[in-house]
């Protein structure tokens, strides 16, 4: 590849963008600081397709000012780059490709936990992602989450194992110390690929024999993988690459006496070097130390045996800054980190076809399911706009997403289905015209009059008709594409208020359009009246109250402590069956309320069980994995709350007629129920309702919605209320990297806050041990600040919403209990009457 | 004593001599106001009966009767019903109450559509179930109605259909989603003969094309639409329920009658006055096989 930078006209970028097979759509992803960030940099400044210029300084895809201010990734920003691989690389590849050039569509997302749903919204427009690791503090955390909302994706991943300056310098360690490390390091990642292993993915495991695995710094600009290398020794051995590959990982050794490859390690009782050391590392460790030990002679030796021509001024430099010179030469990052990209990941003609039937919700064989697995152009369109990047005009958004059928332009009519679209029905359909389709990187937004499939895009003009996502599509039998599921949950809530009465409507306003530039933030207006913002954690909450604050609303505000959100379920079977008659007394409703097991909650808040699936086959998996009766699992009549919520209503009736004229007023009830339960108005999680029995009036108009919608409430609390019901309270997984000698403050700080540690484990090789730790999210405010202060800073946690946890202490109906004292605080806060009411004012005699 | 007073079809001056008496002495009256209407507003009333009534609408009726039972006992309390007080089934529960609480009562009959649909031309004797056409929503389109018009077809028994009427309704689908604030109703409605026949014609459709069903009724079928009956402005429309579907019979309230099979000549004759279009009429008849008896 040439080193100029390549720039490009829109003509130029469209052209690439026909050749679907040589398309690379990837996000990068990693835990927080593990570098996702520089490295992208040194890939824009090699291979960006606009100048950088164009797009903004350093940490390129952190377009925001306070991402800069803070060093971290919040948004997730796309930008394009372009490759040229030689003629041996293409003929590896192991898919259908046309030519030399290849166009990746790049997309950074952050490592930070609170803002996980931005990588899954990064998640569903590509194919591929490049891991991030950190080769001192290894896999962690959000290493392992974001790994697996991948590959529940059916994303295909390679990784970069990163920092490698950071082990050479810092720790000085041996060459065999930091083959383990890399190899331990390896291991932990495809444990966790095979943990969530996927048949139709196939195995997706990373290998550095096979090239699907890169080490280097992103800081300092280098990388490489054994493949590159092999490349390089392939010829001097005379052997075949792919061989030398194998040879040049794992126990391979070479015997320089005998001149030949042995899988031993020791020869005439002398050690053999491995010849992953030998070959690849030794150059590497000869570089560093001559040129950090200001050997000059040596440097220019080595400088002249691999090749490596210093220009000008450059020849002056020494220490840490002739290193950088030197290994960018002698290693770009670029052309290692391509390499892989190109060869490993898949084009989304690949990807698309074990995709389509895990990104669509209708049959895979109609016209849409087939325009989305063949990656056809010429399809109808299918586009999936994953989430709303504010523009420079205040208040409107462009809509960023994914042409995975037929061809996006400007001006074509489309159907634009929100998440709540259901085929045949005119919920959450609007009818419009694309007003403007554009190519987004970066900060630099540029028109383009059609893009076609298998490419990521910007819409303008389309952010009216949806909330946060949703599908376009030029087809009216189209079904919608899946909705994304996040891993975060916004269980962190804030009131606000305005500080000047005038600005109410501005704060309004503000509200609605936080609301559509995050996935994960929740706006709405409290029972009492009071504004809630919620969010995945506090950083996620305070960045959003400063956007807010700042830009969506641009008014001071006044924001209340943290709370957190709870739930409301049942520790048992309703003590006796609940019934509740309609205002006209015509119709009864007979309900029993018991608790679902979590198993069933965890897999339908994972999407394992869905309200979208084919109810037989759901009924299966019920039956087979979580011991259903299949009769009852049939009769599922729907999942709440609103739609999709870890509550079940099940139809248990015998031979009631006109039973289905009033299913939909019973579900309306259900899912205005589930939304707020009756001891504090939070939502329901985790039961299952019974509909045992129902009488209904002879006539329909004796039965319709105002008669039928606010019984189902009613008998609905009157079970829950009968089944011993209690609260769920949001915990966190939290994980702290942490020196051996200041663990002990870890201990106390969770202790005060009812947490504890399960699990505590040494980094190998360092003197850094790992804590994961349960803490109630409750008692996590200012759990950080707490953490450093007892550790003398040296603790650095980070925490994510893991499960729901029955709150300890008693009944919810007894107000001298904690959870009694919990009930009481929600409930003044929502302006409600003091104490839960008696499930008598739901429950009607007979 | 709490007296339940038909107020008859049409205006104030329809309640009879012995319902009159007991309004102008009881201690209070309740206007019952959701099932049905008069064609005269509340004042008018009011002003004929010479005594201040109460509107009760369903919210007052369906769940705070115990306003309306308060003193019963001891006091004379009216409650007025449209038409005749067991017109319908709604008022029936109101009485149960009345009982629980040993409350004496007594019930003064009027005239209803049930009876008063005889001035269509059809007669009393040959009418099966009646039963009631709400109005259709995107997602609440209740047929249960078609098995009961089905049993009477079976027969050659006529169908009298009452027609939805929406006044005060809260938006219960709203507040299920989610809607807050103040209590929201919906805009009154009263469904039209032309609305009826226009969602009886799509049902019969729909059960022919999705369920290959042999209809008991399609849009050539014989139907007779009445409005404000009982008032001076009475109108009686006959015709095939496809011309119904563009027929229009003004004010409310409507109501219609699907004509059986097994109709008497008289009752043909009679009809046929009314007629939209005597020729097509008289095909549909010839065609259709009224009056050939089951």
């Amino acid at each position: 590849m040439n080193s100029d930078e390549p720039f490009f006209t829109v003509e130029e970028i469209r052209g690439l963008m026909d050749v679907a097979t040589n398309i690379r759509n990837m996000s990068v992803i990693a835990h927080v600081d593990h570098g996702k960030s520089t490295l992208t940099d040194s890939l824009v400044q090699r291979a960006g397709i606009i100048s950088a210029a164009k797009a903004g300084e350093a940490r390129f895809t952190d377009t925001r000012q306070d991402e800069q201010d803070r060093g971290i990734t919040i948004k997730s920003t796309a930008i394009s780059l372009y490759a040229t691989l030689p003629d041996e690389d293409v003929k590896d590849i192991k898919q259908i490709t046309k030519g030399n050039n290849f166009l990746v569509n790049l997309i950074d997302s952050p490592g930070h936990v609170d803002f996980s749903s931005e990588v899954t919204a990064a998640l569903r427009v590509t194919d591929g992602a490049l891991v991030v690791v950190d080769c001192v503090s290894g896999v962690c955390v959000q290493t392992e989450t974001v790994l697996r909302q991948a590959i529940g994706e059916r994303i295909k991943p390679v990784v970069i194992i990163n920092k490698v300056d950071r082990a050479l310098l810092e720790l000085q360690v041996t060459k065999e110390d930091l083959y383990q490390t890399f190899a331990r390091t390896v291991e932990s990642v495809n444990v966790i690929i095979a943990t969530y292993f996927d048949a139709s993915l196939g195995d997706v495991q990373v290998y550095p024999y096979q090239g699907t695995v890169a080490f280097g710094s992103g800081l300092h600009g280098w990388a490489f993988t054994v493949r590159q290398f092999a490349g390089r020794y392939a010829k001097k051995f005379g052997v075949d690459k792919m061989k030398m590959m194998e040879r040049l990982w794992g126990d391979n050794f070479f015997n320089p006496k005998t001149k030949k490859w042995t899988k031993t390690e020791s020869y005439e009782g002398k050690n053999l070097e491995r010849a992953f050391n030998q070959f690849i590392l030794d150059p590497i460790f000869r570089i560093f130390a001559a040129i950090m030990n200001f050997k000059k002679e040596e440097t220019t030796t080595l400088l002249e045996k691999l090749e490596i021509v210093l220009k000008g001024d450059e020849k002056d430099l020494e220490g840490k800054a002739l290193l950088k010179v030197v290994m960018r030469k002698f290693l770009p990052a670029a052309d290692a980190l391509l390499e892989m990209i190109v060869m490993h990941l898949p084009s989304p003609v690949t990807a698309q076809k074990y995709r389509a039937e895990t990104l669509y919700e209708g049959p895979v064989d109609d016209e849409c399911g087939v325009g989305i697995r063949d990656c056809d152009p010429k399809g109808p369109l299918m586009l999936y706009v994953s989430k709303m990047v504010p523009t420079s005009d205040k208040g409107r958004f462009y809509a960023f997403g994914r042409v995975f059928s037929g061809t996006a332009r400007s001006g074509l009519k489309v159907r634009i289905q929100g998440p709540n679209y259901v085929p045949g029905k005119k919920d959450d359909l609007f009818i419009k015209a694309i007003q403007r389709t554009i190519l987004m990187m970066g900060r630099f937004i540029e028109p383009i009059e059609d893009v076609p499939a298998g490419n990521i895009l910007g819409l303008v003009g389309v952010d009216q008709f949806l909330l946060k996502s949703g599908t376009l599509t030029t087809s009216e039998t189209a079904h919608n594409m899946k909705v994304m599921k996040f891993s975060v949950s916004p269980v962190v809530q804030v009131a606000v208020e305005v500080k000047n009465a005038n600005d109410l409507p501005k704060l309004v306003e503000g509200l609605k359009r936080l609301s559509k530039s995050d996935p994960c933030v929740l706006t709405f207006i409290s029972e009492s009246g009071e504004h809630i913002v919620a969010g995945a954690g506090e950083l996620h909450l305070e960045i959003c109250l400063k956007d807010l604050e700042e830009d969506h609303a641009g008014i001071p505000l006044k924001i209340s402590p943290p709370v957190v959100s709870y739930r409301e379920t049942v520790g048992a079977k309703s003590s006796m069956t609940a019934l509740s008659k309609s205002p006209n007394k015509h119709n009864r409703l007979y309900v029993t309320a018991e608790p679902l097991d979590e198993e069933v909650s965890t897999a339908i808040e994972s999407g394992k069980i869905s309200p979208r699936d084919d109810f037989k086959a759901r009924a299966r998996i019920l039956a087979d994995e979580f011991g259903w009766d299949v009769t009852d699992a049939r009769k599922i009549w729907c999942f709440g709350p609103d739609g999709n919520g870890a509550n079940l209503l099940i139809d248990q009736t015998k031979a009631v007629q006109y039973l289905n004229e009033i299913k939909d007023s019973v579900v309306s009830g259900f899912q205005w129920a589930t939304r707020e339960g009756p001891v504090a108005e939070e939502p329901m999680r985790s039961i299952r309702f019974n509909i045992l029995d129902v009488t209904l009036h002879a006539d329909a108009i004796h039965r319709g919605g105002g008669q039928i919608i606010p019984t189902a409430r009613r008998v609905l609390y009157a079970s829950t209320l009968l089944a011993d019901p209690g609260l769920l309270e949001p915990v966190y997984l939290v994980e702290i990297q942490v020196p051996e000698q200041a663990m002990g403050g870890i201990y106390g700080v969770l202790t005060r806050r009812r947490g504890h540690v399960f699990e505590e484990a040494q980094r190998p090789g360092t003197p850094l041990f790992n804590i994961k730790a349960y803490l109630p999210v409750n008692e996590s405010f200012g759990f950080t600040a707490d953490l450093r202060s007892n550790t003398g800073g040296q603790a650095f946690p980070q925490s994510v919403f893991d499960h729901w946890q029955i709150l300890p202490g008693g009944s919810v109906l007894d107000a001298t209990t904690k959870p009694g004292q919990i009930v009481n605080g929600l409930r003044q806060r929502k302006g409600l009457k003091d104490a839960v009411p008696d499930y008598t004012n739901y429950y009607d005699k007979l | 004593m709490l007296y339940f007073i038909g107020l008859g079809l049409a205006d104030e001056r329809d309640i009879t001599v012995a319902g009159l008496e007991i309004v102008r002495r009881a201690e209070r009256v309740y206007l019952e106001s959701y099932t049905s209407l008069l064609l005269v507003p509340q004042t008018t009333l009011e002003t004929f009966y010479n005594r201040p009534i109460i509107l009760a609408d369903r919210e007052l009726v369906e769940s705070a009767s115990t306003t309306i039972l308060a003193d019963a006992a001891t006091t004379d309390i009216a409650f007025l019903v449209v038409g005749d007080p067991f017109g319908a089934t709604t008022h029936t529960d109101l009485l149960l109450r009345a009982r629980e609480q040993n409350i004496p009562t007594r019930t003064i009959h009027n005239a209803s559509i049930m009876n008063a649909i005889g001035a269509c031309g059809l007669q009393l004797y040959n009418f099966g179930q009646t039963v009631s056409m709400v109005f259709f929503t995107d997602n609440w389109r209740p047929e249960s109605w078609y098995e009961k018009v089905k049993q009477n077809a079976d027969i050659g028994l006529h169908t009298l259909v009452l027609l939805d009427i929406k006044v005060k309704e809260q938006d219960w689908d709203a507040i299920a989603r989610g809607a807050k604030g103040a209590k929201q109703y919906k805009p009154p409605r009263f469904m039209t003969v032309a609305e009826c026949a226009s969602q009886m014609v799509e049902v019969a459709e729909r059960r022919k094309k999705e369920e290959g069903e042999e209809t008991c009724y399609d849009g050539d079928s014989l139907a007779v639409g009445v409005a404000r009956l009982g008032s001076k402005e009475q109108k009686i429309v006959a015709g095939r329920l496809s011309e119904l579907v563009d027929v229009d019979m003004g004010k409310p309230l409507h109501s219609l009658v699907l004509m059986g099979k097994r109709v008497h000549e008289l009752e043909i004759d009679f009809v046929r006055e009314f007629a939209v279009d005597k020729e097509s009429f008289d095909e549909s008849v010839k065609k259709g096989g009224y009056g050939t008896t089951a």
